[in-house]
Order: C-alpha cells, then structure tokens, then sequence
C-alpha cells in the first residue's frame, strides 16, 4: 500500500473524511480501479492498518479531533502508534494467610512450593514464611552473640519439653506476626509454613487472623499415608544439605529426623474443626477435601490442588523449526518452515524416540502452520491449542523489527523498556499471554508425557513457571531455535535436559538493551533451606 | 477448557467415563438451581448432560399433588396403591437415566431427594454395576431465608398448588419438608465420592473427587450461589474504524455519545428493576467488566467521571463502600453510585485474524475458499489467523466461571461476539447458534439467573450512527444476507449457517 498514490486527509481534517478515505480505497483496492498496480491477490488482500504502512499514523493524527464528541471531563487516553504500557491488574483485595498442616515430610513444602509459583506467575505477590528457617537463623544470632548453641535435635521438638515447646510456639507466632505485617504492606498470599499440627495452635492462628480486616486464613493439611514417599521425602531431606543435620552422619541425622517426626505424631491432630476453611490433600491430588473455601482465589488454589499429580513424566519444549520469517528477521506472521526448519523436523521423531522409548506421549502444537509442520514427522496423537499461539503482534505482525524501530522509534524504544507490561496495539502483551496461558498450565499439571511445539514468546511464559523466573526477566529467556528442552518435575523444582541438533538456524533472540543479560538460575531440585536474601 | 478441546474415541469427554450425580437433600434446598446450573455448565463444555427429576417426572405421569393420595407425602405405612405409584415414578426415572446413557449421554444429574441412606445405596449400586461412576451431592442449607425465598419464589408456583392462596401453599410445603426431615438421613457413608454444598455454594465438602471432570464439576460447584442480581450486556459504542481488529480504534463521536447515554439507561433501568423486584439500589454495588479494547473501556468511561451533571432522576444514593479497591470510583450524581470497572483481556472480541480491515466482499474475494468453509459453519470455522467462535468460548471460559462467582450486580460492556458466547451460555444455546444471535447497538440486555435458567429481556435506549452495522454503513440494501461490514464477527445480525452441518465442534482424535 505504501506506493498508493492516494493522499490522505492531513492532520485536523474530520474524521469522516479520513474514514472516507479509508473506503474510497478499499473499494479501489478490490476493483482494481486503483491507478497505480497494487498486488491484491491472495497472499497480499489489502492490509490497511499494519505499522508499516502510512494508514495508521495519518489514522492517529486525524483520531485526535473525534474527542470532541465526548462529554467527559478527562477523557482516557486512546491508544496510539504500535502499543502502549499496561497497568497491572489490581489484586490488592486478595489477602490470604495459608497456614500448612502436616507431619514432616509429608510433601508440605512440595505443595507450599508449587502454589507460590503458580501464583506468583500469575503475578500474585506470594511469601513463604518459614518457621524452621526463623529458629535456625535466630539460632544463628544467638550463638553469635552470646556463645550459646541451640541444641536443635529431636529432643528440641518433643512435646515434653516445656522449654522448647514455649520456644517453638513463640517461633510460630513471630512468624505468623511477620507475615500479617506483610499483607499489610501489600502482600497477596502469605504461606506459613509450619506443622500447626494441633488444634489450639490452629485456634490461635485462625484468632489471630480473625482480628485483621480483610484477611482471610485457609489451612492446607496435607496427609501422606503412602510409606515409601515419606521415606523418599525423609532422604531427600537428609541429603539435601538440611542444615539442622549439618556435619552429622547421614544415618544418624535419618534416624534424628524421624525420632522428629515421633514427636510430631504424638501430638498431631488432623482437620476436623468444622469451622475452619480448609483443604485436605491426601497423598498429592489422590484425594482432595474442600471445606468452607470461599473466594475466587482460594477455589482458584483449590482448583489448582485438586489438579496435581506426583507420577514421574517429563515435559518437553521446543519451538517450531526455522520459519520464513525467521530467515527474514520477521515476526508473527503464519510462515511455513525454511528448508533447515523442515531438516530439523526430519529429525526429530529419533530424537524423541530414544528419550522417551515406547512411553506414551502426547504433543501440543499451535494452530499456526509452523509448529504444525514441525510436528509432522511424529507418530504421536496431536493436539491443537489455539491458546498457544505466538503472542500476537497486533499492527506490527509481520514486520522486522528495523522497520518498526523506522515507522515508530519511540514506540519501539518503549517496549524495550518494559517489554513484559507493553501492549501491542490490536495485539498483546506478554502479561495478556500469561493468562491466555494459565488453562494450559493447569492442564499441562494433570497431564503425563507431553511435547509442547510452541513459539518463543509462549515457551518463555512455559519455562518460567516452571523455572519460577521472575517476570521482569521473562521477555529474555532464551529459547533457541533447533533446541528439545527437557523438564522432569522433582520434588523441589525442575530438572531441565537441552537437546541441540546440529542444523543451522538463525538466533531470533533479542537482548534487553544497554542490560546485562539476566542469569537464568541453573536448573536445580535441591531444596533451599535458606532463604535466598538471607 | 472450557468448550471441548478434544473428544475421545468413545464420543465421551475428558476419559471421565459416565457419570451419575444422585442429588440429595430436603425439599427447597436448591437441589433444582445446582443441578440446573450445573447441566448448563456441562453441555457448555460440550459434555452431554441431562437433569431427571423426579418431581418433573411424578407431575408429568400423575399430576399436582391435588391428584396424588393423601398419604403419597406422608409418613409410616402406605397403602399398597401409593406404593406402587411411588414405585412407577421412580422406575420411570431410572428408565429415563437408562435411556439417556444409552442414546450416548455421558452425565445425568438426578434432581430427587434421595434422603435416605437405603435409598441411594440401592440406586448407587444398581448403575455401579454397569460401569457408571455415583457421585453424591449433597444440598445441606440452614439459611433460613434462602428456603423461604425458594419456597415462595418456585415451590409455590408449581402445578401442585395451582390456584392454592400462597401463604397457605408455603404452610403446606412447609409440613411437606418437616414429614421429609424426620427420614431424612445426611450423608455420613463413604463409599461413593460425594460433594456437600451448604446454602448454595457458601461453603463446600468434597470427598474423594478424583480425574479431571470430576474436579472440573467440583471447582464450578465452588463458584455458582443463588443470591439474587442482575446482569446486563452492553455494546461498546461505535468506534472510529469499526471493521479493523488491529486498529484497535477509540469511539467515534457517536459512540461517546452512546455511551454516556448507555450510562443513564443503565442506572435507570437497573433503579426500576431492582425497585420491582423490593431491592433498594443504593444498597447494592455495580460492578463493569469490559475487554481490553479501547472502545470497549471507554465505552465504561461515564460512568466513572464524576464531575457532570446529567438528567436523571435522584433515585440512586450511595452507601459508601470504605473497603473498596482503587479502581472504584463513585459517581456524584447529587447522590451517588459505587461503581468498578474491570478490564478483562480474555474479553477481547473475536479475532478476524487474515480478514481484518476487509469488507465481506473482499474477504470473499481474497479468501473464496476460506469464506464459503465459513458461511457453511460460522461456529467452527476458523479462518488464517483468526479465531473460530469455538476458540472464543475456549478463552471465555474464565470469565465464564467469574460470572459465577460474582455477587454484585454486573454490567458487561462487550462486543457482540463476546456476548453471543456468554449469552447463549446463560440461556443454554446450544453452540451451533452462537454466531447466528443479533445483538444490536443500542440494546441493553437483561439477565436475572432463577432457579430454571434465567430471565431476560432487551431494552432499546439508543438510536444512532452504528447501532446496526449494515444500516450505517450502506442504507442496508443491495447487501449479501450473510454480509457484514464491521469485524466480520462482531457484525449486529449474526452468521447464519446456510446448510445445516453435523456437530459444530471440531473434534480431534486423541487415540
């Protein structure tokens, strides 16, 4: 369109005639009574308002007088150019305390690990305040200034012991202290992460809770009765570097550890205050009881409880292989594979056969020819997800990014400044991606094997919920092209595998400017018993 | 997830088998509004759902209660001709459920009372046997109110009393539901997996819900209530470039002026409605969604500017709401009106994806395959780069289950597309005629959920540039009958299918 010969009214003419315009040319455009040639033919209908074309613009600069029709005093800000910054959404009515229950080792922290990034993806500001770390680092202090060690053993968690018990239970308190104050302060969710295991602790909380307006508590009991995921959770415990055990044999630490849990069962009092909000998990999503849960977020994490599963699977990534555009540094677009995209998709289904085997498998594509195409070759059942569409681009679909930095430099820079919060016009933001995403996740939770071919932008909403990247640092992960990325759930985190097949492709990987790259943390399923900032 | 993403080789969704719901509960409980709301839900999601009821059923084969034997209600011994009838109904019942899964059904909600522990064990087992999966689901209310309101709102306007003085009818539903409460047994038995909701939705139990439907029923069951609102839907006013997606343009000068009439109409109209119905509207909050969309969210401009005057009538006064979120602006209309505004992006209209900023002549013309796949099924097709209505009610589903859990009353500022999936949602279209719905500018739909389904109705208020697209666009004449001009889908009139088509659903193969 851009060597239309058509002039366009100039800025400050009525829009009727800007709109006229508009159809004068679209009904030239389609009888091909346009003087200069202007290709319309099936791969190049009209496309009138794309930012490479002088449409939108001279359409913005006319825009400016329809306000005049607006009675409102302060009329909203209309969007303009390729996009704009948005706005968070507000969740500053959500105010929860979620008290765990449960015996050590009964997949408490799994769970209280698996909701924090669940909701923190969905840009909840979530805490875990932990009361084991609390007494360790106080422990910590206490030794530094006085000499004195805590002597943090089995003994120490025995209900028989006044002393310790007061201790404890003033632990538990300050922690829970903390985590008010917290809300407070703007916090959505905080995690409590404590055995609470009798019912007047519970009491205490839920009165405590109860004073503060707006601030609701909902306990989470988890229940493991199987004994062989209480071992496992015991070792895995022991193993990974607790450092209540720290120095100690591992046998003997084992043996502590469980004199531990002794002196939990002791005292332990499952659920059945009738009053509480509650939810019970037995043995990870095997059962699942829901009472008194009120509020939208609390069935959302209700929901997302019931959908877990603990069965050994993988996930895997990968994008489609090397498109057109890609070759022609564009992006969107619905571009069939390059000659190098459609090698890597040939070699593919040996590549996933000898590392799944004959284990059943699924793949996910989009509904966009690409990933499609790349997922050809695999003899495996196949489903499509418009919801993983490529982020949509809106005005600047099928542009490269030298042309839109030509057409609208200001607008180009500002997307480079919060590339996650900017919208594209007609289009969307990465924030918009995350919740298109979101039913695709609690789907990918309940699911077992899966192959994702998906696009860059959505595979890094992917990879950062289950790497728990902060969301600033999203737009920049880097996803290759050609690449398998293999994620195996563990108990505290993902362990990830990348295959690179040796077929070229370009990079299609845009650094944060003037930044440094964000370091990716290296894939780990250890468990951190200290906090990162402490 | 929302509508079906895929079925599987049985013609059942989601690998859940089948699966039978025994309602339990006294009389009044709500029985009826759950499992109503929940076979809405369940169709929606393309899975085949029917409710039996047994009163249904019992009024349909004898007739109202006046033609029933005294003793067919009451306690103790019965005579062996009331026994039988009982039997008859409740046979005919399970035939109906028989029948049902047979022809291919995959759920049935079975809205009786099923008050004892006797009674449900022998049904349970009687479809265990054969493979079906029970669920129990307990209706437990100790609301007084919610009883009292259900009893006058839809017990007492049964053929059973027809003609009956109203208060006498609830004296005797009232000695109905206290002979049924000395049998009555809660449920307390394990073996089946069982769901209680008590005073619908408030609170919820659930016991040994496993696999993805089931827990899918159990999240739906969390968000619905039944206090009463109003919902309404709304157009975005007209936008300067109407038939362009990516444009993304502001209003046109009509369209402010649309929507700040749109503001009036609506304070009025929901001030008049809520006065019918013995509501007082300062009492209550208006709560706005809209998309992303610039013309949508400015469409719900005026209602948060607080600086004009404007003609209407002082009937609206504000209960100061302290707890409220930023987003809360008040109006000061002398006295004045809580109202919130969200913007939802799911909400966005359907994407025309290659056909955006193209009339249907050139879409035709660029696209002639595309176009004629289309017009045969509006539902399913999707085009290059756009979305199917399918795809829509897929990405509405959240917002779906948020209309549920919304509590205040609700102004859907929307674009015709959207509106269609969320509207034949509420009534129970099913998907096939989505597309084909007219939603015109300038009406203003109302919705009030009941116990059955709901109740709506559409107000005109608005007369002007855009109200229908063909119209403004081309005095309407000499047009393709399935043409448009704005969005090919957010067109007033609807697509309808040309030649009727088998399932509007693509389906694909999971095996």
């Amino acid at each position: 369109m851009s060597d239309s010969p058509h002039s366009f009214p100039a800025s400050g003419h009525h829009l009727s005639q800007a709109l006229g315009a508009i159809e004068d040319m679209q009904a030239h455009a389609s009888d091909g009574t346009i003087d200069a040639p202007v290709i319309t033919d099936r791969a190049h209908p009209p496309i009138l308002f794309g930012a490479g074309g002088p449409l939108l613009k001279q359409f913005d600069e006319s825009a400016a007088s329809s306000r005049k029709g607006s009675q409102a005093p302060t009329p909203p800000r209309s969007v303009v150019g390729i996009g704009n910054k948005v706005a968070k959404p507000d969740y500053s009515e959500a105010k929860i305390v979620l008290a765990m229950v449960g015996l050590p080792a009964r997949g408490k922290s799994y769970l209280s690990n698996k909701l924090t990034r669940y909701l923190k993806w969905l840009e909840y500001d979530v805490q875990v305040f932990n009361v084991g770390q609390l007494r360790r680092s106080r422990a910590r202090q206490k030794a530094q200034q006085s000499g004195i060690r805590e002597d943090h053993g089995s003994n120490y968690f025995s209900h028989n012991n006044v002393e310790a018990t007061k201790l404890r239970d003033q632990l538990a308190e300050d922690s829970l202290e903390m985590l008010i104050q917290w809300l407070k302060k703007g916090g959505n969710v905080g995690i409590h992460d404590a055995t609470n295991s009798t019912r007047s602790r519970r009491a205490k909380i839920e009165s405590r809770v109860a004073k503060e307006k707006g601030i609701h508590v909902i306990f989470l009991e988890s229940v493991c009765n199987d004994p062989a995921v209480i071992a496992a959770n015991v070792a895995l415990k022991v193993s990974s570097g607790d450092p209540d055990y720290q120095g100690q044999p591992r046998e003997e630490a084992e043996r502590d550890f469980i004199r531990r849990i002794k002196e939990y069962e002791a005292v332990y009092q499952t659920i059945t205050e009738p009053h509480l909000s509650y939810l019970r998990i037995t043995n990870v999503g095997n059962e699942v009881t829901v009472s008194r849960i009120n509020g939208y977020l609390q069935s959302r994490i209700a929901f997302y409880l019931m959908n877990l599963h603990l069965k050994p699977r993988s996930i895997f990534f990968s994008r489609h292989g090397e498109s057109q555009f890609n070759v022609d540094g564009r992006i969107g677009g619905d571009s069939a594979l390059s000659a190098r995209g459609l090698q890597y998709a040939k070699a593919l289904p040996d590549l996933v056969k000898n590392n799944i085997g004959d284990a059943p498998l699924t793949i996910w594509t989009s509904t966009l020819q690409r990933t499609i195409q790349t997922a050809q070759e695999l003899p495996y059942p196949k489903l499509t997800w418009k919801s993983l569409d490529e982020l949509d681009a809106g005005v600047c679909d099928g542009m490269t990014y030298e042309e839109i930095e030509q057409a609208y430099p200001e607008d180009f820079a500002n997307r480079d400044e919060d590339k996650f919060n900017y919208r594209y016009r007609g289009g969307e933001s990465y924030r918009d991606v995350v919740v298109r995403l979101e039913p695709v996740i609690m789907e990918l939770e309940r699911q077992e094997n899966i192959l994702i071919f998906g696009h860059q932008a959505i595979l890094r909403c992917l990879y950062a919920y289950f790497h728990d990247l902060p969301q600033a640092d999203l737009p920049y992960i880097k996803i290759p092209l050609h690449t398998v990325i293999k994620l195996t759930p563990k108990a505290y985190g993902c362990d990830e595998e990348r295959y690179t097949l040796p077929i070229e492709a370009v990079d299609t990987h845009r650094p944060k400017p003037k930044v440094p790259e964000p370091e990716i943390p290296a894939a780990s399923t250890a468990r951190e018993y200290y906090d990162k900032r402490g | 997830m929302a509508a079906p993403l895929y079925t599987t080789a049985s013609g059942l969704l989601f690998h859940a088998g089948k699966i039978l719901i025994l309602t339990v509960g006294l009389p009044a409980r709500g029985k009826t509004h759950i499992s109503r709301a929940l076979e809405r839900y369940l169709r929606w999601m393309g899975v085949k759902t029917q409710v039996v009821s047994l009163g249904d059923y019992r009024r349909k084969t004898l007739g109202g209660a006046q033609k029933l034997p005294p003793d067919y209600f009451t306690l103790g011994e019965k005579s062996p001709e009331t026994l039988a009838l009982r039997k008859m109904v409740s046979e005919g019942c399970e035939q109906l459920i028989w029948d049902f899964f047979h022809a291919g059904g995959q759920v049935v909600i079975y809205d009786a009372n099923n008050g004892t522990r006797a009674n449900r064990q022998a049904l349970a087992e009687k479809f265990d046997k054969e493979g079906i999966h029970v669920i129990i689901l307990e209706s437990v209310c100790d609301n007084k109110e919610i009883i009292e309101t259900n009893i006058r709102n839809v017990k007492i306007s049964s053929p059973d009393y027809r003609g009956w003085n109203p208060d006498k009818a609830v004296e005797d539903y009232y000695g109905r539901i206290r002979l049924r409460e000395q049998a009555y047994e809660t449920v307390e038995e394990t073996t089946w997996p069982f769901i209680r909701i008590i005073n619908v939705g408030e609170k919820i139990m659930v016991n040994n819900i496993r696999g993805y439907l089931k827990s899918r029923i159990v999240f739906f069951l969390m968000n619905i209530h039944n206090r009463f609102r109003m919902i309404y839907f709304a157009r975005s006013g007209q936008s300067l470039i109407e038939h362009s997606y990516k444009a993304d343009s502001d209003l046109s000068p009509a369209g402010w002026e649309y929507a700040e009439r749109l503001k009036e109409f609506v304070i009025e109209r929901r001030a008049r409605s809520l006065e019918q119905r013995g509501f007082n509207p300062s009492d209550r909050r208006l709560v706005i969604w809209t998309s992303t969309r610039s013309r949508a969210h400015h469409t719900a401009w005026p209602f948060l500017s607080s600086s004009q005057i404007s003609p209407i009538p002082p009937t609206i006064s504000l209960a100061p709401d302290a707890g409220s979120a930023p987003t809360t602006t008040r109006i000061a209309h002398g006295p004045s009106l809580t109202v919130k505004v969200i913007e939802k992006p799911q909400m966005s209209e359907i994407n025309p994806g290659v056909w955006d900023g193209l009339t249907p002549d050139q879409a035709r013309k660029f696209y002639p395959e595309e176009w004629a796949r289309f017009v045969k099924d509006p539902y399913a097709f999707r085009a290059p780069r756009a979305e199917s209505y399918h795809d829509l009610s897929v990405r509405l589903e959240p917002i779906l289950i948020e209309l549920e859990r919304e509590k205040e009353d609700l102004l859907i500022i929307g674009h015709s597309s959207v509106i269609r999936c969320l509207l034949s949602y509420l009534i129970g279209l099913p998907a096939s005629e989505i597309p084909a719905i007219e939603i015109a500018r300038g009406d203003l739909l109302e919705v009030v959920p009941t116990s059955y389904g709901v109740h709506s109705q559409a107000f005109h208020f608005w007369d002007g540039p855009g109200r229908r697209g063909e119209e403004f666009e081309s005095g309407g004449s000499g047009k393709d009958e399935t043409n448009f001009y704005e969005n090919y889908a957010e067109d007033t009139k609807g697509k309808k299918r040309l030649n009727t088509l088998e399932g509007g659903i693509v389906s694909q193969s999971n095996s």
